[in-house]
């Protein structure tokens, strides 16, 4: 137990010492923020600006009532949104031609080019440099609409204030029904899934590797032999897989950190900038979510980390790791797959079956509980199962790993492996 | 008391005899040198020593009992295959190592000041080991295997790669453990050596043991019989002499073993006059001739038996 420790405080010191570690640690939370964070403030910010847009108006009924209708504002108060009509001279073309000048030149930003049939259903055309800007888009399609609507309705005789009366949308309130309760839901739940399980999925794969590469290491290095004429082979094995859980455990624990904190201060920050953001309520893990993520994080990292530690010793560099590494990696793809079917039907018979196959269990038994939670007996046979597969996998690995550890040259085949399982 | 006994070990590698039915004593307190040609089975027998692999039969004792856990905290082992972390500092290294092997950290830090000083290392103990030159690396390697004071210090190779002046240092203090008491066994092609300080030798070829015992009974029991001589000139009528058995012809260094019988003052006389003779000695064969004479006869003996 003694050496198994002073193997643990080595990998965790070596490893949490590095640049990538501290770069990573930091670095991780900091890119989700900007991840969430730079597009809002992307949006908010570039829209802060007025522009010129010019009107070819061949209707003669539009331009006005458009003016009127884009009246959005800028913070300091003024218009967003500066209209001038252009009237044809000569021939529409030329002016078009003209008013493709302008945009270039940049003294309008785009220009509507507005058909004189309209109403008949004719087609509008928005030209500008850059035709990404849905918002803006969006703005001047909707009061274009508008103001055809209104018109034809008006044609009609009918009061287009009433009609939008009786054309007002049903609202669809989406809630969830759980044991403590009706919750009101606001898909919230449904991207913490997402994320929960990418998070497993993406740090299980990173320690595995970790491994992966700590055990190459030390066989390319040639240094297990001095440390296994003080300790067993397993030991070894263990000591490296429980230093690098408690590397993880740090980096989760300083994420959760960012996280408590995130989710302290950056509502207030938040609604300082953007008033209306405020009103949008913060989606909350539940804590049975939370301890079965811990749960099932420790499963998954054991279960594969001990796979990864057994291929590790079976090769003499990373390239060759590779090839092995790809069916043990398939194993964590697959489950990534399937979460679009297992969400939209988290309680069919292929759902609770695809999640109780061990391999499968840490991501989509997790995916599950969030979802909708199963029933406990399916949650505690999924981490019975898993947990036998991993105590099978430490003792295959372990058996690999002993004879493993010490043969250097040509990569051993399956028929091979088999064989040195059965060395004494 | 024996330091090591092993009896009738054998170890398989699928159809091939890595080691076969080899038995071997120890005595504690001597030094004891495994000899043979490479693939001879010494680092597969040295790792079922240290306990790495299992012998399939045959049993082994260290320090009188069978091989365990505590007992490797009793045991210095540098292997044949070195390797040390390359990302770690020499000091942190160092510690580990000595931490693995159950030293206190404070007498760790003690000692391993003293041996980085003695093997003028004290600057590079903040150094990671990949700055380090290969004969630096093995220096630590060194001091790994002795940092916990073993009673039994097994080396595999412990001299390849070094210049003169450490295969001195590393013999002065190999003497020098065995002068406190621990036994020492280290495997070698370099005959030199092994005349030079062991008490006891092993011969090993083709996974089997060829010769076994106290170096001085060994070189008795071949009798002087040979002659050493030491030559200016064109020595090759020796060759066709009558009282020449074999000879080993460096240029100016000739290794004469006699035919039983005859009298080397007659080789001296026929000699006389035709060469200049700087040295000519009667003795025991070198260990070298008695090294490659067995493993001659052991790989005549494979050959003619397929």
């Amino acid at each position: 137990m003694r050496n198994i420790l002073t193997v643990i405080k080595r990998e965790y010191i070596q490893i949490v010492r590095t640049k990538g570690f501290i770069i990573g640690t930091i670095l991780g939370p900091v890119l989700m923020a900007a991840f969430i964070v730079v597009p809002i403030l992307i949006q908010f910010v570039s829209v802060d600006k007025q522009e010129k847009i010019g009107v070819v108006d061949l209707s003669r009924e539009v331009f006005v009532e458009l003016d009127k209708k884009l009246d959005q504002e800028l913070k300091d108060g003024g218009r967003r949104y500066i209209l001038q009509e252009f009237t044809i001279k000569d021939n529409l073309d030329q002016l078009l031609e003209e008013l493709n000048k302008k945009v270039l030149d940049k003294e309008l930003t785009a220009y509507i080019h507005i058909p004189e049939n309209i109403s008949e259903g004719g087609v509008a055309e928005y030209v500008s440099e850059h035709v990404s800007d849905f918002d803006k888009q969006g703005n001047i399609g909707q009061a274009l609409s508008s103001i055809i609507i209104e018109k034809r309705l008006k044609g009609e005789g009918l009061d287009p204030e009433k009609i939008g009366q009786y054309m007002r949308p049903v609202r669809l309130d989406t809630k969830k029904v759980t044991t403590r309760g009706v919750e009101r839901d606001i898909g919230g739940t449904f991207m913490i899934s997402f994320v929960l399980v990418l998070i497993l999925y993406m740090t299980v794969i990173f320690y595995g590797q970790i491994i992966l590469r700590g055990v190459i290491e030390e066989k390319s290095s040639r240094v297990v032999e001095i440390v296994l004429s003080s300790l067993k082979p397993f030991q070894l094995m263990a000591g490296k897989i429980l230093g690098i859980a408690a590397v993880g455990f740090t980096q989760y624990a300083i994420w959760a950190l960012f996280g408590i904190a995130a989710s302290k201060y950056s509502g207030n920050v938040v609604s300082r900038f953007f008033p209306a953001a405020a009103d949008i309520p913060m989606p909350t893990i539940p804590a049975y979510l939370f301890v079965y993520f811990i749960i099932f994080f420790i499963l998954g990292y054991f279960l594969y980390g001990t796979m990864y530690a057994g291929i590790g010793s079976m090769v003499n560099n990373e390239k060759e790791a590779q090839q092995l590494v790809m069916p043990v990696t398939m194993f964590l793809i697959i489950p990534i797959m399937l979460m679009t079917f297992v969400i939209r039907s988290p309680d069919s018979s292929v759902s609770v079956i695809l999640s109780l196959i061990p391999f499968f269990a840490p991501i989509l038994m997790l995916l599950r509980i969030s979802v909708l939670l199963p029933p406990f007996s399916q949650i505690a046979a999924s981490i019975v199962f898993t947990i036998l597969t991993t105590i099978l996998m430490i003792w295959v690995s372990a058996k690999i790993y002993r004879v493993g550890i010490l043969m250097y040259g040509k990569r051993p085949g399956f028929a091979e492996i088999i064989k040195w399982m059965r060395y004494g | 008391m024996n330091a090591l006994l092993i009896e009738n070990i054998t170890k398989r590698f699928g159809d091939f005899y890595a080691v076969r039915n080899l038995s071997l004593k120890v005595p504690e307190g001597s030094i004891y040198s495994l000899l043979g040609p490479n693939g001879a089975g010494k680092t597969t027998t040295i790792r079922m020593v240290m306990n790495i692999i299992i012998p399939d039969e045959g049993s082994i004792q260290v320090l009188n009992e069978k091989m365990n856990n505590r007992m490797q905290s009793r045991v210095g082992y540098l292997p044949e295959d070195r390797g040390l972390y390359p990302k770690m500092k020499v000091g942190e290294l160092l510690l580990f190592l000595s931490a693995l092997k159950g030293v206190q950290k404070l007498e760790a830090r003690n000692r391993i000041d003293a041996w980085l000083n003695r093997f003028d290392l004290a600057s590079w103990k903040q150094k990671k080991v990949e700055e380090l030159s290969r004969g630096m690396q093995q220096k630590i390697q060194f001091i790994a295997t002795v940092i916990h004071q073993p009673d039994l210090i097994i080396l595999d190779e412990p001299f390849s790669g070094l210049d003169p002046v450490n295969t001195k240092l590393f013999k002065d203090i190999m003497l020098e453990m065995k002068n406190q008491g621990r036994t020492i066994i280290f495997s070698t092609h370099r005959m030199e050596q092994v005349e030079m300080i062991s008490d006891n030798i092993c011969l090993i070829n083709k996974a089997e043991m060829v010769l076994e015992g106290n170096l001085t009974q060994i070189k008795k029991q071949y009798g002087k019989n040979t002659v050493v001589l030491d030559y200016d000139g064109d020595a090759s009528f020796i060759q066709s002499l009558p009282e020449v058995e074999k000879i080993d012809d460096y240029g100016k260094f000739m290794e004469i073993k006699l035919r039983e019988q005859s009298d080397p003052q007659d080789l001296l006389d026929k000699a006389v006059g035709k060469i200049r003779i700087n040295k000519f000695e009667v003795r025991e064969p070198t260990l070298n001739a008695i090294f490659i004479e067995k493993v001659g006869e052991t790989n005549e003996k494979y050959t003619n038996g397929h």
